[in-house]
């Protein structure tokens, strides 16, 4: 009898164990989504659904996502707007327009794992964060914001924001118009940055940086020119403003890169893409 | 007035008594030749009124909206095909030409009261003008533009994804060309209305 116990004490401490361990997916089972981010310039969601300034503006009404478009061109788009041809008036000498990002995803039943990589582009501006050469975040969204489908991180980004040349106020963050954390109107939001650190937070009607649970890890390296970062986040999430993830479901899925010391607006974004967990999406995170 | 009325009774006397000095042969192929020469020279009036040299004789055009035209790609593109200031905003049709040109006289009228005779005259007229000519547009179908362009011309797999999925979504709404292009040509005006892009 105390064999058996002894026996299956050691059986659960090591169930335990591999769980704890987060046995790393294999990415070579993970088919790698190619993802170009762009340098969006002054382009809030203000400006985005003004038919008079944005062609695409009758598209977003249509039901049309930005990405059913400018998919193909998002580079292009870039390098428009890094150079200062549109809506970009302060422009930052040699920073890239655009970056091709390779975007993995998988899931273990507890976890999902986010793993993305792409080459550093070439920089040297004046360093706004001193303290990260990179950063890179990424945005979740459960189907509850109206237009999060279309838009992406767009509905998140407004023109009276820091940073932008029409913001006033310098606390002035990301905000959801109508956003509310408790009533599931919210971006969920994680971040790694290449100081180390990680965040795990929400976008409700203020950025929050905080209060997440489902973060585990996030670890970011340049091996090379070539930055891969991981995230390992609890399919359940279970923090405030953290989104509970299931299989056979998809979310909104956006994210942006701080790339050469930089921050606020001067980011390379991706358009709105789907993450489906076991179903078919832009980015499917398939169980290993 | 007495002198008058029996000059024009008198005229109208000769129109009606048949010749006895011309041969029928000659009256038919006189007044031909004189129809060949007098439509062959409206037409050549009209169409030196569709040039655009005649357009930009006028400094309110060459100063402001031909400026304007000349970055554009229907002034200078890779194929070398220009489409004049007539060819967007005269019709090719006689008809739809000749009442065209009979609504041109009132910008006769603008000039010699020198309506938009500076720059400022016309930025203020500039919304209202440019309106008049997406209505006016709009109404016929873009006449103008589907003189070159037709969406069944068109393939898709040539364009970029933008415009593929935009002329696929017009097609479907059964929109026109000026629904989507306005300001293909030109600026578009300060203090446009969001409905004038619906």
């Amino acid at each position: 009898m105390q064999k058996l116990i002894t026996a299956s004490t050691v059986g659960l401490l090591l169930a335990l164990g591999a769980g704890g361990a987060m046995a790393a997916p294999d990415w070579s089972k993970a088919p790698g989504k190619k993802i170009t981010v762009f340098y969006p310039g002054v382009s809030p969601i203000e400006w985005i659904t003004k038919g008079t300034e944005h062609g695409g503006a009758k598209g977003l009404k249509k039901g049309e996502s930005c990405a059913a478009c400018h998919d193909e061109e998002a580079a292009d788009m870039g390098k428009k707007m890094v150079t200062g041809q549109k809506i970009e008036p302060k422009v930052i000498k040699g920073k890239a327009g655009s970056i091709p990002v390779t975007v993995q995803a998988a899931h273990d039943g507890a976890n999902l794992y986010l793993r993305f990589s792409w080459k550093q582009p070439a920089g040297g501006a004046e360093k706004m964060d001193k303290d990260n050469q990179v950063k890179l975040a990424v945005m979740f969204e459960d189907n509850k914001i109206e237009r999060a489908n279309l838009s992406g991180c767009w509905e998140t980004c407004h023109q009276d924001a820091r940073s932008m040349p029409e913001g006033k106020d310098d606390k002035k963050t990301k905000y959801v118009t109508g956003g509310d954390v408790k009533g599931g109107k919210f971006y969920d939001l994680i971040q790694w940055t290449s100081k180390g650190a990680k965040h795990d937070g929400y976008v409700a009607d203020k950025r929050v940086m905080e209060g997440g649970k489902g973060l585990v890890e996030a670890k970011g390296e340049k091996k090379g020119d070539e930055w891969v970062v991981v995230f390992t986040r609890k399919l359940a999430g279970g923090g405030e403003g953290d989104i509970a993830m299931a299989a056979g479901k998809t979310y909104n899925i956006g994210f942006a890169i701080h790339d050469d010391h930089t921050s606020g607006r001067f980011h390379h974004v991706s358009l709105g893409y789907t993450l489906g967990i076991d179903a078919k999406a832009d980015i499917t995170a398939t169980k290993q | 007035m007495a002198d008058d009325t029996s000059v024009i009774s008198r005229c109208w006397g000769v129109l009606r008594r048949p010749s006895a000095k011309y041969s029928l042969l000659t009256l038919v192929v006189g007044g031909f030749a004189a129809g060949i020469v007098f439509w062959g020279g409206f037409h050549t009036v009209v169409e030196a009124t569709n040039t655009e040299t005649f357009c930009i004789g006028c400094h309110e055009m060459r100063n402001n909206v031909y400026e304007e035209y000349k970055k554009t790609i229907h002034y200078n593109n890779r194929t070398g095909v220009r489409a004049v200031c007539s060819d967007c905003h005269v019709p090719k049709e006689w008809g739809p030409k000749m009442l065209r040109k009979i609504q041109a006289t009132r910008e006769v009228y603008g000039k010699l009261t020198g309506s938009i005779d500076t720059r400022e005259k016309f930025e203020a007229k500039r919304l209202s003008l440019a309106e008049n000519e997406w209505k006016r547009m709009k109404a016929n179908d873009s006449l103008e533009c589907r003189n070159c362009h037709s969406m069944v011309s068109m393939d898709p797999e040539k364009q970029k994804q933008r415009a593929r999925k935009q002329h696929e979504l017009a097609q479907r709404d059964k929109q026109t060309c000026i629904d989507c292009h306005k300001g293909i040509a030109h600026q578009k005006p300060q203090g446009m209305k969001e409905d004038d892009d619906e």
